[in-house]
């Protein structure tokens, strides 16, 4: 595959225009430096309290200026589970940068990419932040490995419990796996921060959809104590529009999880239509032009102002050559021989019309909750996610705790870090109370 | 670099087109490098120091130190004097002389006994060279008869001084070292001894950093290293300050200085200018970014001028002078107590942090809207001023007097900026 560059718009990184390339750069030692330089390490420091999962920017940014590389990835390595992970996904434009007081200035400390470079220079010293206790306490079940349920178990482990991890798929990682993109989120860093929580004593076993391979009730009886439940979301949200049941119509989960687990290795060929205006939106459309297809738009019933992905993703996948249109929503899908063929969209004004030719149509408006009570007879909410306490993951059932997209109809990677240290405080009180009863 | 005014000055009564020379250094070693010295502008050159010592260099010889995102904020070097044969030297200053009539060629020289010194004189000022420079003051000599060890001897700098003066007609120039506490005292002695002229500074003795894998200092030759001299723009405080205390010595006030050390701006070299230089050198900042920085230095300080109504650079030498005066005699009636613009704040809270930490406490935190606020601690030491990250957030406000009865009928201008 060539690799061909271009310069962003935004700050003049360069992108890689390939499948498996991150897109933007990564520090050097004297490049963060000079960032990190530019930080006027603020009293009370506003991006610290901006990130929700409290990964503590303000710290290990002054580490970095005062040249303490190791001091700052064992700052993000203790606070956060899946450190580089959040360095590359983070919003940062709604939480540590926008906080960030040198935005008074000029503009704010990119924080992502100093943060990444600490935990790249954690991996080059080989370091080992976090040492787990011997694991003599409870046995928890953590179902499904993604961001919430990664947390939870490295907060169980480092606090001496038995953790297991039972996942549907056969790569742990979830959303970080399947979900995002290799440019926004390269396989590599997924797997670093995983290997840090297994190094932890975690058990990972995969292949295994609780509710369908093992039940609840066979876990307890092989002396599990406490669940928590990190599923996801998983279900495409239903379309009603004409023409879905036509080839070459697919909804988001299924084609990041398939252009993902090909590896990049599958050809996009014509044109490419995806609908929607969030980030996932614009993970398909990514993806779609970085497998080769010729022409990718993406259509949208709202504003860019409305749309809720990241300005940095917008951005991104304009400078790889993506259209938008926005204030149309899907009125047909055409086809010819049980094919797709085009689309036909009509504008929110009650008067625009759109007609756009394509071999490929993907909805990306959102997901929806798979059936929890397979898992377990949890309360549920009407939309299918788990109705519990955010901030503490008690569900209705004893034992059981919840937290992350299932839980919050879907956020950020963040966001189900920050449940998931809430809910680990949770699960560690009720099974220390337990075991007092006892 | 449109301004091209009148920048010539008289140095030693050799009429040179602009104040900017080259130091005695690696930046003016041989015929090519001197030749495009001046046509880049520089008004002249004191060539690498020459010598029947002939340098055997080590490798490598630099260093650098740096603070956030700056390097070369200080310099090491290690390099000694020339290290071509006298011959090829003198061959050089003949020729550059030959084919660059109108710019200033200054010979520096370093000998280690009367007559090598005397020889020396005579070969430069045969060869053609305007001025000659006694370089007492070079850090890294491998030999003690030679270099900063001289220069620290006001006996050694007279005698030496006396002994090249004899052997021409040229005027001699005495280079210092800055490792000593008075240089009033050696270059006392070089005047005393027949020298016209006194240059300074040449560099500091230092150890720039210590490499922490192999437990020696920086650069590394071969697992060793040495002290050498220290330059670059993190010196200037040290020159200025040697220059201006020699230009007010009464022994000292009528003799022509040639300001060195962290010279990189036209404003660094106007600073010298304005506490008693006559003639500037540069070396630091031409090894990092050549010579052509001469032109913004010609231009800026042409504008400068402009601004300020100077016809002559003559006329503005030693124009600070009279303010720098000894600590008891500032008028310490009084503080300036600072004001705050929360408009312009952007709530980092640097300044409360100083305040507290290395001042008065003397600034309140509003948690709530990110703000500080002055109370009635303030001395009006200003330490908030320099640390505060926006300019003119923080300003210099009201005037209180300590004693409103000694209180001096006139304007106190406090209107430091700090940039």
């Amino acid at each position: 595959m060539s690799k061909v560059t271009s310069k962003n718009q935004l700050q003049g990184k360069e992108i890689e225009r390939d499948y498996l390339d991150e897109a933007v750069h990564g520090y050097n030692l004297r490049t963060a430096m000079e960032e990190a330089a530019r930080c006027v390490l603020c009293y009370d420091a506003p991006c610290s309290k901006g990130c929700p999962s409290n990964t503590r920017p303000a710290d290990f940014i002054r580490s970095i200026r005062f040249r303490n590389l190791k001091g700052a990835a064992a700052i993000i390595r203790e606070a956060n589970a899946l450190g580089g992970c959040t360095a590359k996904v983070c919003p940062y434009d709604r939480m540590c940068e926008e906080a960030c007081s040198r935005t008074g200035i000029d503009r704010p400390i990119q924080i992502g990419r100093l943060q990444a470079f600490a935990v790249a220079m954690e991996r080059e010293y080989n370091m080992d932040v976090l040492k787990a206790p011997k694991a003599d306490k409870e046995k928890v079940a953590c179902i499904g490995s993604g961001p919430a349920s990664l947390t939870v178990a490295q907060r169980l482990a480092l606090g001496g419990y038995q953790v297991t991890i039972f996942e549907e798929f056969d790569k742990a990682g979830g959303v970080l796996t399947y979900g995002i993109i290799p440019p926004r989120l390269p396989q590599d860093v997924v797997d670093y921060d995983i290997k840090k929580i297994k190094d932890l004593g975690v058990e990972f076993v995969m292949n295994t959809k609780v509710g369908r391979d093992v039940t609840i009730e066979q876990l307890k009886e092989k002396g599990y104590k406490a669940f928590f439940i990190g599923t996801g979301l998983w279900k495409s949200k239903e379309v009603d529009v004409k023409g879905t049941e036509l080839q070459g119509v697919t909804y988001a989960v299924d084609f990041l999880k398939k252009a993902r687990s090909a590896n990049g290795d599958w050809k996009i060929d014509g044109e490419v239509i995806v609908i929607g205006g969030g980030d996932v939106a614009m993970d398909c459309a990514a993806t779609a032009k970085l497998l080769g297809a010729e022409r990718v738009t993406i259509v949208y019933r709202r504003t860019i102002q409305e749309a809720p992905a990241d300005i940095a993703e917008l951005e991104y996948v304009q400078a790889l050559g993506v259209s938008i249109f926005t204030k149309f929503k899907p009125q047909e899908i055409v086809g010819e021989n049980g094919k797709v063929t085009g689309l036909i969209a009509e504008g929110t004004d009650d008067f625009s019309q759109l007609k756009l030719k394509a071999n490929h149509i993907i909805f990306a408006i959102g997901q929806d909750a798979e059936d929890m009570n397979k898992i377990a007879p949890v309360e549920l909410n009407p939309n299918g996610t788990i109705a519990c306490d955010i901030n503490k993951g008690f569900t209705n059932i004893d034992g059981i705790f919840a937290a992350g997209d299932i839980v919050n109809g879907g956020k950020t990677v963040n966001e189900a870090v920050a449940a998931g240290k809430a809910v680990a405080e949770s699960i560690i009180k009720y099974l220390t109370k337990k075991e007092g009863v006892n | 670099m449109a301004n091209k005014a009148d920048l010539s000055i008289e140095y030693l009564g050799v009429k040179c087109e602009n104040p900017f020379f080259l130091s005695s250094s690696p930046v003016g070693g041989c015929y090519d490098m001197v030749a495009k010295a001046y046509e880049s502008g520089w008004g002249g050159v004191f060539f690498k120091t020459v010598g029947r010592f002939i340098a055997d260099e080590c490798s490598p010889r630099f260093d650098n130190n740096g603070k956030e995102q700056t390097p070369w904020i200080g310099f090491k070097n290690m390099e000694q004097i020339s290290d071509k044969p006298l011959e090829d030297n003198l061959q050089a200053i003949h020729r550059l002389k030959r084919d660059y009539p109108d710019k200033i060629m200054v010979a520096t020289i370093m000998g280690s006994t009367d007559e090598e010194w005397k020889e020396l004189s005579e070969l430069v000022t045969q060869a053609g060279a305007d001025l000659i420079e006694c370089n007492f003051s070079c850090p890294q000599m491998t030999s003690h008869a030679m270099g900063s060890d001289v220069g620290q001897s006001p006996e050694l700098v007279r005698q030496y001084s006396r002994a090249v003066s004899s052997a021409t007609k040229l005027p001699v120039i005495a280079k210092m070292t800055p490792n000593i506490g008075n240089m009033e005292v050696p270059a006392i002695a070089a005047i005393e001894g027949g020298a016209k002229g006194v240059s300074a500074i040449n560099t500091i003795k230092s150890i720039t950093n210590i490499n922490l894998e192999h437990m020696t200092a920086m650069p590394v030759v071969n697992g060793k290293s040495s002290i050498s001299g220290y330059s670059g723009a993190a010196v200037k405080p040290i020159g200025l300050r040697f220059i201006a205390q020699m230009k007010q010595h009464p022994l000292l006030k009528d003799v022509q200085l040639s300001g060195i050390g962290g010279i990189e701006t036209w404003r660094d070299a106007l600073e010298y200018i304005l506490v008693g230089s006559h003639n500037l050198q540069v070396t630091t900042a031409v090894m990092q970014y050549g010579y052509r920085i001469v032109e913004d230095m010609a231009s800026g300080l042409a504008y400068y001028m402009e601004e300020h109504g100077f016809q002559k650079v003559e006329d503005m030498v030693g124009l600070a002078l009279p303010n720098i005066i000894p600590a008891e005699e500032l008028d310490r009636n009084f503080k300036v107590i600072v004001k705050i613009d929360h408009e312009k704040c952007i709530g980092c809270g640097r300044c409360y942090v100083s305040c507290f930490d290395a001042a008065h406490q003397a600034i309140n935190w509003d948690f709530e809207k990110r703000r500080p606020s002055v109370n009635d601690e303030c001395v009006g030491c200003h330490l908030c001023l320099n640390v505060c990250p926006v300019p003119d957030c923080i300003e210099p406000g009201e005037i209180q007097y300590k004693d409103e009865s000694k209180r001096i009928p006139k304007d106190i201008a406090f209107q430091t900026r700090y940039e």
